[in-house]
């Protein structure tokens, strides 16, 4: 391997620095306007200012700011792994970028078929946003998958995606869609049309927050054991929460990494499966075909 | 410092998060996906390349092949070919000098027989001549005279047809 030069370097660092910034801004941020409370608190992000705004406030909350944050995290990542890229690999970075975008094309191919082959990188966007949402809470951020709006946002996009795709064989052809198999069963399709967005919402939104609220509870929950069990020791050592040692960190292993991650995946997958299913591809062609015929004729 | 409620609902703040989503697609899209598609087309044209010039060399080799594979059969036949030929040539030749040969062994022999005839017949003259000489001189002795030369002649003659040899061209 050639040796790199000073300014490759020098790059290089400027940008693993601006990738881990976000995540100290965040910790800066949330260290100053934090105060220091006793106790069991489960709440929703700290509202940091509200803008005035028709319909309804807008809270700037700290799930805003921290989807930012890792939208600026994940944009700097990208630039230091595309950094110096070439045919010929030179650096193990790239083959972790090559990693990334051959599976997640093969993931999109393999769901969704070719046909959607373009979707890799948004399901790359919501794997990355998300699983790295639900990871803030590994440095102590509020995780932004916790919140109901954030998670609604993305649904609501994959909807519109869902409802597109539908729709590709016209507004006709999407509304008759609702009278199938049998006519009387419309209100029911409806229904489960709209369901789906809430579903993958509140699916989401609710592993993550039932994962933090029962993190507090148990921690809450072992401190006081802790007092009754132990409380006999003399002094300080009375008061200090032993049993609090490991057992969070099992069950934050579990609620914060593997729950995040696997959310994050099965919101994807459920994006891939909606949106690929939803398209009606059969009528589609048809339509296509009937279209290059009367233009031929 | 305030906190949102556990569930709320924020128009606003779903219509962010859905930019956000989308802003961070475009990011992935542009800064990520586009880069690494293009390294890796430029990488599989290169790829590509480099078959069809293997691909090439191998079909020149394989001509070049067939080329100096003829080439080597021609040249076997013509080496036979040439070979054959001298061998005629040779033989032809070989024929040749052999009956040269011959015929000069004939015309020695023949030489050699005739030489030899003459040289029977001059030993006989010589002998004939010899043997006169002595009978003469022994006549001579026997006689006690000398005798003329015809009484020679005719004693010699005489001789000689009583031996019965052929005549001499004194």
């Amino acid at each position: 391997m050639k040796i790199k030069s000073v300014k490759f370097l020098a790059v290089d660092i400027l940008l693993m620095i601006l990738a881990v910034a976000p995540m100290l801004f965040g910790i800066a941020l949330k260290i100053l306007t934090n105060p220091a409370s006793g106790g069991i608190e489960i709440a929703g992000a700290r509202i940091y200012f509200t803008l005035k705004l028709p319909i309804q406030d807008l809270p700037i909350t700290e799930s805003q700011i921290n989807s930012w944050l890792v939208i600026f995290s994940v944009f700097w990542l990208c630039i230091y792994f595309t950094h110096g890229i070439s045919e010929k690999p030179q650096t193990k970075r790239q083959l972790i970028a090559e990693w990334i975008i051959e599976t997640t094309e093969k993931l999109v191919k393999g769901n969704m078929g070719e046909y959607f082959s373009g979707f890799a990188p948004f399901v790359a966007a919501i794997l990355a946003i998300s699983a790295f949402s639900s990871l803030l809470t590994l440095i102590g951020l509020y995780p932004p998958t916790s919140d109901i709006n954030i998670v609604a946002g993305w649904a609501i996009l994959v909807f519109i995606l869902i409802t597109y795709y539908k729709m590709k064989c016209g507004p006709v052809h999407y509304l008759k869609s609702f009278g199938d198999p049998v006519p009387f069963l419309a209100p029911l399709n409806v229904i489960s049309e709209v369901a789906t967005p809430v579903s993958m919402a509140f699916r989401h939104y609710g592993n993550i927050l039932s994962g933090t609220v029962i993190s507090v509870l148990i921690a809450a929950a072992l401190q006081g054991l802790s007092n009754m069990v132990l409380g006999w020791l003399p002094g300080v050592l009375g008061e200090i929460p032993f049993l609090q040692i490991g057992i969070p960190a099992v069950l934050s292993i579990y609620f914060d990494v593997f729950s995040g991650c696997l959310q994050a995946f099965i919101f994807a997958m459920l994006t891939m499966l909606y949106i690929s299913s939803g398209f009606p591809a059969e009528d589609y062609k048809k339509r296509k075909n009937k279209k290059i015929k009367s233009e031929v004729n | 410092m305030q906190s949102m409620e556990v569930i709320s609902v924020n128009i606003w703040q779903i219509l962010i998060s859905l930019c956000n989503l989308l802003l961070l697609f475009l990011i992935l899209k542009k800064f990520l996906f586009s880069p690494v598609k293009k390294m890796l087309q430029k990488r599989q044209n290169e790829i590509d390349g480099q078959y069809s010039e293997a691909a090439e060399a191998k079909q020149e080799a394989d001509s070049n092949k067939a080329f100096w594979e003829e080439k080597l059969g021609n040249a076997e036949t013509q080496a036979q070919e040439i070979l054959s030929s001298a061998a005629a040539k040779a033989d032809v030749r070989a024929q040749q000098i052999v009956s040269e040969a011959e015929g000069r062994a004939d015309g020695i022999v023949r030489q050699a027989k005739a030489a030899a005839e003459l040289e029977k017949k001059k030993a006989e003259a010589e002998i004939k001549k010899e043997i006169i000489d002595v009978s003469a001189v022994l006549t001579e002795k026997m006689l006690g005279r000398e005798i003329s030369d015809d009484d020679h002649k005719k004693l010699f003659a005489s001789f000689l047809e009583g031996i019965g040899g052929s005549d001499d061209s004194n």
